[in-house]
């Protein structure tokens, strides 16, 4: 055990595994949701790069191998018709998959790119521009932007059906600019009107048809139709247009190029993804590291984040449990670590209800801009569905991933005293530092216990509801809340 | 569309259904009971399981001419009530039997849905259930279900009373992977849909194993998850192919005798929708509903989800003694009617 100064947590930090440990299990969090402690272990023993380069490649690992099980017992879930069955078909995705950073951009990417059910009437119009996310979201940020323009629910979203070339409609063009890449400040009102004039044309299949129905949320008479591309020529404004200082007669593949070569998109997209993988607080030089590396591999994402993950700032101490976990961070990763949901249960509609009344709405951001992210998580409501949400997956002992947890505090010793109990669940929990008063907190919640034995087979039961007990105010504790 | 085969094809006939959370429709059906004078017993599994959709889960009855009869049922964990329903099958006096996958129950309703008892006990003794699926009657009146997560199937009395089953775990011929639907021939053989190892097992009625079709695939005569099975008595076999988004009828020789994707037309009811939504009705008839589709991920169900008319989740078929087969099209909230001509 270490004990160090620190802001972050309070007087004392206290660090309970070495730092390489430390530093992986930082890493697991970030990039993906709550790892287990054996999932530490391995990463542990593979090497904080070698996880890297894994966590970079998600393709390498098998996709949602109980897909086909999801959609069997959640008939809802295989249409993706309603907004909480597909709320519910990505909690499944969070706790199951074993590509944690492709969900994790996909979560990034549907911040940054906020498409909203609430006008579409379409959920699996947003479920499947996630998997475009999930498809690109490493990849390199032009094709990122041009699925993103081709996507029906973003064309929907931002009235793209109905920019024409006899009359354009700027709502892409300027979100494009303005949210999507660039940052306000860095182009002009010409440059959104040639924007938009060159996205004209880029619509969905039978748009009026479609439209009608989304505007009287009308699933008649067979239920939803998905959406698709459709490029329409005709109607695509191809004369000259000066954009961002170039002049041709540009479509809208020619402004994303043009875009994606801008010093301000790197700097854009460099300061979004430290916002959610890093910090809150903004570091102009890390930002500025990672914005080089996105024009030296001309945008390139995935080997952006590799600079992130490799870089001393993204492991400072400074940055660790720094981050409020997003409510589907949290109750995602809270389910992964009790094993719940591992195979298909009707009550993951509840862990969907869960995420919302903490304030986030997956699939359903509440504006263009998305969610506010850091501590406006935290407000005395939803704290309390926090604690109460992460306590309750804790406290059902025959949950797999509670009984590894239970098994693995029992290999500490057959007798543990009170804060050798705290340590040793902190510890199967992944969680390697807290501060000296959360410590004295756990302590003092087993102090009364005296010594937790598990040697004595009439003791048993009792001693695994103490270690249910410390694992519920340990998952309420400030330290768990954060990342 | 009409797809020809030695000695019998198999036309569309038409489309019962519309999407309704109550009343005159359907909301996610997995599977129907087929009654005297063309009746169906609609079994509506809806979800997900939050309080304001409780209602849409429900057995709709109606008639294969698209007469609405009425419906009963709701959702709930109270007797009588559905949860995870799965499975219907009418016995000969009537009777309607229905599987709950999540209370773990197998209902008794009169032949008017007033419920009368159930049983289910959780657990893999026999006799015992866990997640129970499909349910057929037996030629002699003995009930059959599959007992999905214990990877096996059942027999019981219609009162419950257990009498025997088979199957374990496993990809051998006899042992099961989660399976869904089942059925009966005249004779009492047991046609099963062992649905995660993408095949049809044939068993006597005491359980000895017989035969199998389909390996996995996309292929002529490959399955993906079958979830359904049917067989007429001619020997004609028919499989909902559920990954697959289609049906296949197998000929009494083992051969592919037809492929269906789904041919879906308005039902009376949807049309009765569109005639009261003259502008959404002119908008639809313009508009192209078989757009050319080429979807990246998941080719087959994607295409069902743009492509209108198509089978979307096939979860049930059924045949009848006129030739009349029923295809449960869980995703599109209605019932496809093909008819075979010999």
């Amino acid at each position: 055990m270490t004990l160090t100064r620190d802001a972050q947590l309070g007087a004392q930090r206290i660090t309970l595994a070495d730092s390489e440990t430390v530093r992986i299990a930082h890493l697991l969090r970030r990039a993906g949701f709550t790892p287990t402690r054996a999932e530490i272990e391995r990463a542990v023993a593979q090497g904080y790069e070698a996880t890297v380069e894994e966590l970079l490649h998600p393709d390498e690992q098998p996709d949602l191998e109980i897909e086909d099980l999801i959609r069997r017992y959640h008939v809802d879930q295989n249409s993706l018709m309603l907004l909480d069955s597909s709320q519910g078909y990505w909690l499944y995705r969070i706790i199951n998959s074993r590509r944690p950073l492709e969900e994790k951009m996909a979560l990034f990417w549907h911040g940054l790119f906020a498409t909203a059910y609430g006008k579409l009437n379409h959920a699996k119009a947003v479920v499947n521009q996630t998997h475009t996310f999930r498809r690109h979201g490493l990849g390199k940020f032009a094709d990122i932007l041009l699925e993103l323009s081709r996507d029906p629910a973003m064309i929907f979203w931002l009235d793209n059906k109905d920019n024409h070339r006899d009359a354009p409609n700027e709502n892409y063009g300027r979100e494009l600019l303005e949210l999507f890449s660039m940052g306000i400040g860095n182009y002009t009102e010409d440059d959104v009107k040639a924007a938009a004039r060159s996205f004209t044309g880029w619509t969905i299949e039978n748009t009026e048809y479609m439209s009608i129905r989304a505007s009287r949320d009308s699933f008649w008479p067979y239920g939803r139709i998905d959406w698709q591309f459709r490029y329409r020529d005709d109607d695509h404004d191809d004369t000259e247009k000066t954009f961002l200082g170039h002049t041709g007669a540009f479509n809208g593949q020619d402004v994303i190029d043009i875009i994606i070569r801008q010093p301000a998109t790197a700097h854009y997209i460099a300061g979004k993804l430290y916002n959610f993988f890093v910090s809150d607080r903004p570091d102009e030089e890390a930002i500025g590291i990672l914005a080089d590396e996105f024009t030296r591999t001309e945008g390139d994402i995935r080997a952006v984040m590799r600079r992130m993950f490799l870089s001393d700032f993204f492991v400072d101490q400074s940055v660790r449990l720094g981050r409020v976990k997003s409510p589907a961070e949290l109750v995602g990763g809270t389910a992964r670590l009790a094993g719940s949901h591992r195979t298909p249960e009707w009550t993951i509609c509840n862990l969907a209800m869960d995420v919302n009344f903490m304030g986030q709405e997956i699939l359903n951001p509440p504006t263009v801009e998305g969610w506010h992210t850091g501590m406006e998580w935290i407000d005395t409501g939803n704290l309390v569905e926090r604690i109460n949400a992460a306590g309750a997956e804790m406290r059902d002992t025959s949950r797999p991933g509670v009984r590894a947890v239970i098994d693995r505090v029992k290999s500490a010793g057959n007798n543990l005293a009170p804060q050798q109990l705290a340590e040793a669940c902190l510890d199967a929990l992944g969680m390697f530092e807290v501060s000296d008063a959360t410590l004295d907190s756990l302590v003092a919640l087993a102090a009364p216990w005296g010594e937790v034995r598990f040697d004595r087979p009439e003791a048993a039961a009792c001693a695994e509801e103490r270690i249910s007990e410390m694992l519920q105010l340990i998952v309420a504790s400030r330290e768990y809340q954060l990342a | 569309m009409t797809t020809a085969a030695a000695t019998a094809s198999f036309a569309y006939s038409h489309t019962v259904g519309f999407l309704a959370y109550r009343g005159r429709g359907f909301i996610h059906p997995i599977d129907l009971a087929l009654g005297d004078d063309g009746v169906m017993y609609v079994l509506n599994r809806g979800g997900p399981e939050s309080v304001g959709r409780l209602e849409h889960k429900r057995v709709c009855v109606c008639t294969v001419d698209e007469g609405y009869v009425g419906e009963w049922g709701t959702g709930g964990i109270e007797d009588g009530q559905f949860w995870w329903a799965s499975g219907i099958a009418r016995a000969a006096d009537g009777r309607l039997y229905v599987t709950d996958e999540a209370l773990q129950r197998i209902n008794i309703f009169d032949p008017d849905g007033v419920f009368l008892r159930y049983w289910g006990e959780v657990g893999d003794e026999p006799g015992q259930i866990n997640r129970p699926a499909a349910i057929t009657v037996a030629p002699d009146g003995t009930l059959l279900i599959t007992d999905g997560l214990n990877h096996r199937v059942q027999r019981f009395t219609t009162e419950g009373e257990y009498l025997d089953g088979w199957g374990e775990f496993g990809a051998q011929a006899g042992q099961f992977n989660t399976p869904w639907g089942l059925c009966c021939d005249a004779e009492g053989n047991v046609l099963v849909a062992d649905w995660r190892n993408d095949r049809v097992q044939a068993f006597t009625s005491s359980g000895r194993f017989v035969g199998q079709w389909g390996t996995s695939g996309e292929g002529k005569g490959q399955l993906s998850r079958p979830s359904s099975v049917a067989v007429d008595g001619d020997g004609y076999i028919y499989v909902a192919d559920w990954g697959n988004e289609r049906v296949q009828i197998f000929a009494p020789d083992g051969e592919v005798a037809a492929v269906l994707h789904g041919d879906a037309t308005t039902s009376a009811w949807a049309e009765d929708y569109l005639a009261a939504n003259p502008d959404e009705s002119r908008a639809r008839r313009e508009a192209n509903l078989v757009p050319a589709v080429n979807p990246w991920r998941d080719h087959h169900r994607e295409t069902s989800a743009r492509v209108e008319a198509r089978f979307w989740g096939p979860t049930s078929i059924n045949v009848d003694a006129q030739g009349r087969i029923y295809v449960v099209d869980s995703c599109r909230h209605r019932v496809q009617v093909y008819r075979k001509n010999v």
